[in-house]
């Protein structure tokens, strides 16, 4: 297990979003979580490295726990990385310094180290050539892509991925999606919130379908998406597909 | 008539001649001044916005006061005040007065830069898992003062005109040659328009420093210089 949560409650004003929820996750594992807007998946995943505060439960990632007092929070987040779904890119940094900031300030590398790295990354997920652009230059996809690489460049041992593709046009979906294939092949651990029912019933090892901050269903995509056995899940489903 | 303009000529030239000397120090207060309300409103900005709310509400209660009285009255104050006590020269205080008026402004501006970043910013930067002070230093500010230098330039000419007000303690700088001068001679009409223009002269230049600055400044395809 390298991901443990248990009894999470995530409260934003009154009311819960993340509702007594607990899941496990192996090493290796990619999970997806589906479900209607307002569900509590984005929730569920920023309180994973902390940056949604929570109110109750505990999240133990390999070995580092986190209760609702914060200890241990800054070591929990080094073991995440995350992507979200307005990229949120820094606008004054050039790519390749989008990828090197933090590992030179929080990982302490040199600047050759952390440059090859950077330069490593930037060209598995195919943006080699756009090293010295800056955000505002690149296409939706591409900004994905780099932020991507800036979460790998920290060498996290999961991965959370926030609606990715989202706000994406069409045609840049493909080329982030086979990011993200190639790194599930790669062995990462994945907790992906989506709404890409063709990257879940490829990818995933596990669907979750959350509704109401609570778990209605969750198992292999062969059953949650293919042959779901709620009632909630098949009216979701219906609608995505 | 031609030997009026003539006399009018030297006239300007002599009152010229008799200011000039005093630029380099209205330059100097401005400067000296406005670099101590740089750091200290810099500083007063970032602790405003603590989440530790008794830091946050000391650094409001610094610039309300600050901002809520006469800039003449610091310069008095400090100058007569504090300055017999901790025996302050005419320039310290006129430069602490004017540095101390000006970083209340200053940091209201910083806070602002600061509250313009899009909360997405601390999030990534966290997710890196990079301290506050570290998002602050590397990903937060470095946006905001792009966002601030056209207010920032602003208050630093305005600050070049409020460096008159340090005449009243007798530091010999533009207004106080002005002065001086009248008194001497007792022409005003030529004294003034002079000192006027000197100051004009002075800040128009300081404006065109500023729209190149905000060319070095800004980054391709991001903010006001689309590329």
């Amino acid at each position: 297990m390298i991901i443990q949560v248990k009894n999470l409650v995530c409260r934003l004003g009154d009311a819960a979003v993340v509702d007594d929820f607990s899941m496990a996750v192996d090493r290796g594992e990619v999970v997806v979580i589906i479900g209607p807007s307002g569900a509590g998946k984005s929730t569920f995943l920023r309180c994973l490295n902390a940056i949604e505060e929570f109110q109750a439960g505990e999240i133990v990632i390999d070995g580092i726990r986190v209760g609702k007092n914060q200890k241990n929070i800054h070591a929990l987040r080094l073991e995440i990385g995350m992507v979200f779904q307005q990229f949120n890119l820094f606008p004054h940094l050039s790519v390749i310094n989008n990828v090197m900031l933090a590992q030179r300030v929080v990982r302490k590398r040199s600047r050759a180290e952390a440059e090859a790295k950077g330069r490593q990354l930037l060209e598995s997920v195919g943006l080699g050539d756009k090293i010295d652009a800056y955000p505002e230059q690149l296409s939706g996809g591409q900004k994905q892509r780099v932020a991507i690489a800036r979460a790998l460049a920290m060498d996290p041992r999961i991965m959370l991925f926030d609606e990715v593709t989202s706000a994406l046009d069409p045609e840049m979906i493909g080329e982030v999606l086979e990011v993200m294939k190639n790194l599930a092949a790669a062995g990462m651990t994945m907790i992906v919130v989506s709404h890409e029912i063709g990257f879940a019933r490829e990818v995933a090892n596990r669907v979750i379908f959350l509704d109401k901050g609570k778990i209605v269903e969750e198992g292999p995509p062969s059953s949650v998406i293919d042959d779901p056995r709620e009632q909630r899940t098949r009216d979701f489903l219906s609608k995505v597909l | 008539m031609l030997s009026w303009v003539a006399k009018q000529i030297v006239l300007y030239w002599d009152i010229f001649k008799y200011l000039i000397p005093a630029v380099p120090w209205t330059a100097l207060i401005t400067i000296c001044a406005f670099a101590l309300a740089l750091i200290l409103g810099l500083i007063v900005g970032v602790l405003r916005i603590s989440k530790i709310k008794i830091v946050a509400t000391i650094a409001g209660a610094y610039i309300n006061v600050i901002r809520g009285v006469p800039l003449l009255v610091q310069i008095f104050f400090i100058y007569f005040g504090l300055g017999s006590i901790l025996h302050l020269d005419r320039f310290s205080a006129g430069v602490i007065a004017v540095g101390i008026c000006y970083s209340a402004y200053l940091a209201e501006i910083f806070r602002s830069g600061i509250e313009a970043i899009a909360h997405g910013q601390y999030e990534a930067a966290m997710s890196l898992g990079m301290t506050r002070f570290q998002t602050l230093r590397y990903v937060i500010i470095p946006q905001s003062l792009r966002i601030v230098i056209p207010p920032v330039a602003n208050e630093f000419i305005a600050s070049l005109k409020d460096s008159s007000l340090v005449s009243i303690i007798g530091l010999r700088e533009l207004t106080r040659a002005g002065r001086e001068y009248y008194s001497q001679y007792f022409v005003d009409f030529q004294t003034w328009l002079l000192v006027g223009l000197i100051y004009l002269t002075m800040t128009i230049s300081l404006s065109r420093l500023v729209k190149y600055l905000e060319k070095v400044y800004s980054v391709a395809g991001y903010g006001s210089q689309k590329a």
